[in-house]
């Protein structure tokens, strides 16, 4: 058991170190919250609030960067996961993987260790946009604060877990890079991140601001619901029932880490 | 040899097929414990799909395959314990250190942290490595990350070390460095050593040679035995001129020509080389005896040389290796 721990740990130790070395990375999860936190943010934060469309008013009680802000989290969470399991193709192109396969560890472990290395690396970077929060004039407790960073870490594994699925499905780099960004943008602006649907009105009186079309594809997409819990959790605000945030996201993580199970076991 | 009481690979009657390519035929082979034993044969002769299948890496489709004397079907778990694997294909993390890679082998494979220190230092002075001990393995050459990994391979201290074409791609001096860390190693503790190559010179220095094609067995024992039983001595003749070379073609029918204008004559008995020199002595150029090699084994068992299918043999299947 203890020798299954010090395997799960090399394994996520080495993603750890090639996450750290690689700077460009880094960059990008530093200058994508700086972006939509002090441009998109500060850009439309002055016509945010108070709004008329002929009976429909817009009471979020928040200011547009306050709104954001949880969503910028996830996006930035969103990019890393998926790009961390591009690991996934680097070691089978590169010949590591067979190091691992001919290791005593069983699959689970080796892919558990992957996926909890990309994890740490997405949190971390879901974490560096809360450095921005004073700017966003968004505060919370400690208590709030680990409270987020749980349901971060449920998103990131999730989110990983499926990067993992995809990356085992798509072999080449460059297959990757289009299929993530494909994904990744529809999800994250259907995710209700940058306009709200305001959880005072009806879906009736919604229909009246949006195309059915739209809010059908907001209300199916799981990120939604990770968007949703963590402006609970650092803005105190939900547009849906509290609960189905966590539950969503637990599902994600579960149902994903065993997609990629199935999918790693056949590689 | 002494008697050997355990095998540390025994394999009877295995298969693989890949689609409608049969890669391994009904193959039987027994390596008793502590032998330097080579396998050797022509690219694409089946060498690595039978040490991808007995690392655990495949799955063969019928047959058994002990492996230290563990099923390696039904526990291939424990299998993988006991055998460290030197890949054709380097499998390092380049962006990691020597120590890094080293690091992360005996983590994986269980080996607590005071054995991991003492051994990452034995095996990086073993294979020459200290000093590039904090380098990132990026600025290897292709030597040093095949001696590398070798360290990596014997870290977990197997009973069997797998290599597969070791010393393919590597200039002569680091092909016998690497030789020289096998034989050293041997020295210092019990260990089975299976290595696959088509270089002819290295296998010479081996326990036992299993010969491969077409995914059989098609002759083994120790280099002495199958030399003796298989090889032939032969001499080579370089003729003074056309005329020459066709009366020496005519008289010993068997003959063969080399495309450098010299004539092989396989030597039968005794009494050919007086009666050879006796009648052409003055139509050659060159005379040279040659002394029955592995090379010529494997001539005599296939009809052909081992190097030109080698290199036949690696453009029509380069690029198939990968798993």
């Amino acid at each position: 058991m203890l020798k299954l721990l010090a395997g799960i740990y090399a394994i996520w130790l080495r993603e750890v170190k090639r996450a750290i070395r690689d700077r460009g990375q880094l960059i990008g999860g530093v200058s994508r919250p700086l972006m939509w936190v002090l441009i998109m943010g500060i850009g439309l934060n002055p016509y945010f609030r108070g709004e008329v469309f002929g009976e429909v008013r817009f009471a979020v009680p928040y200011t547009y960067i306050q709104f954001i802000f949880p969503a910028i989290i996830v996006l930035n969470i969103m990019y890393t996961s998926v790009q961390s399991a591009v690991s996934v193709i680097w070691d089978r192109e590169f010949g590591f993987l067979r190091e691992v396969l001919v290791s005593p560890m069983p699959r689970w472990a080796a892919l558990l260790g992957k996926i909890l290395g990309g994890t740490t690396i997405a949190v971390f970077h879901g974490a560096l946009v809360l450095i921005l929060a004073r700017f966003a004039d968004v505060t919370f407790t400690w208590q709030q604060l680990l409270h987020g960073l749980g349901l971060m870490t449920l998103l990131a594994f999730g989110l990983t877990s499926f990067g993992v699925v995809i990356a085992n499905r798509i072999r080449s780099f460059e297959g990757f890079g289009v299929f993530s960004n494909a994904v990744i943008l529809p999800l994250y602006f259907t995710s209700s991140s940058v306009f709200p649907l305001d959880p005072a009105l009806t879906r009736a009186q919604t229909l009246v601001v949006y195309p059915e079309w739209l809010v059908t594809l907001v209300e199916w997409n799981p990120i939604t619901y990770a968007v949703d819990s963590l402006r609970g959790a650092f803005i105190q605000f939900h547009q849906f029932d509290p609960a189905l945030g966590p539950l969503v996201l637990g599902v994600m993580a579960v149902g994903f880490f065993i997609w990629a199970l199935v999918e790693f076991r056949k590689a | 040899m002494t008697e050997p009481t355990t095998l540390a690979i025994d394999v009877q009657g295995l298969s693989k097929r890949y689609g409608r390519t049969l890669a391994i035929e009904n193959l039987t082979l027994a390596v008793p414990e502590n032998t330097l034993f080579a396998l050797l044969g022509p690219n694409g002769a089946g060498k690595t799909t039978l040490i991808h299948i007995l690392t655990t890496i495949l799955e063969g489709d019928g047959g058994k395959a002990l492996v230290g004397g563990i099923d390696i079907k039904r526990n291939p778990v424990a299998a993988r314990r006991n055998i460290g694997v030197v890949f054709q294909d380097p499998s390092l993390d380049d962006r990691l250190t020597a120590f890094e890679n080293l690091d992360f082998h005996g983590l994986v494979y269980g080996v607590s942290g005071a054995d991991r220190r003492a051994g990452i230092d034995e095996l990086l002075a073993l294979v020459e490595l200290e000093q590039w001990r904090n380098a990132p393995v990026r600025t290897y050459s292709s030597g040093m990350k095949r001696r590398l990994e070798i360290a990596r391979a014997l870290l977990h201290r197997p009973r069997i070390l797998f290599l597969d074409e070791p010393t393919v791609g590597l200039d002569a001096q680091s092909r016998a460095r690497i030789w020289s860390y096998l034989a050293e190693l041997r020295r210092r503790r019990p260990l089975t050593i299976i290595v696959t190559t088509h270089y002819i010179e290295e296998v010479e220095g081996c326990d036992l040679v299993s010969i491969i094609d077409h995914g059989k067995i098609i002759a083994e024992g120790t280099p002495e035995d199958l030399k003796r039983q298989h090889g032939h001595q032969s001499v080579r003749v370089m003729p003074a001129d056309a005329a020459a070379a066709e009366a020496i073609t005519a008289a010993y029918p068997a003959a063969r020509k080399s495309s450098d204008g010299s004539i092989v004559i396989e030597v039968p008995d005794d009494t050919f080389a007086p009666a050879f020199l006796a009648r052409f002595g003055t139509a050659v150029q060159q005379i040279a005896f040659e002394k029955p090699s592995l090379e010529s084994v494997f001539l005599a068992m296939t009809g052909r040389e081992l190097r030109d299918r080698a290199a036949e043999a690696a453009r029509s299947t380069g690029g198939r290796r990968r798993t």
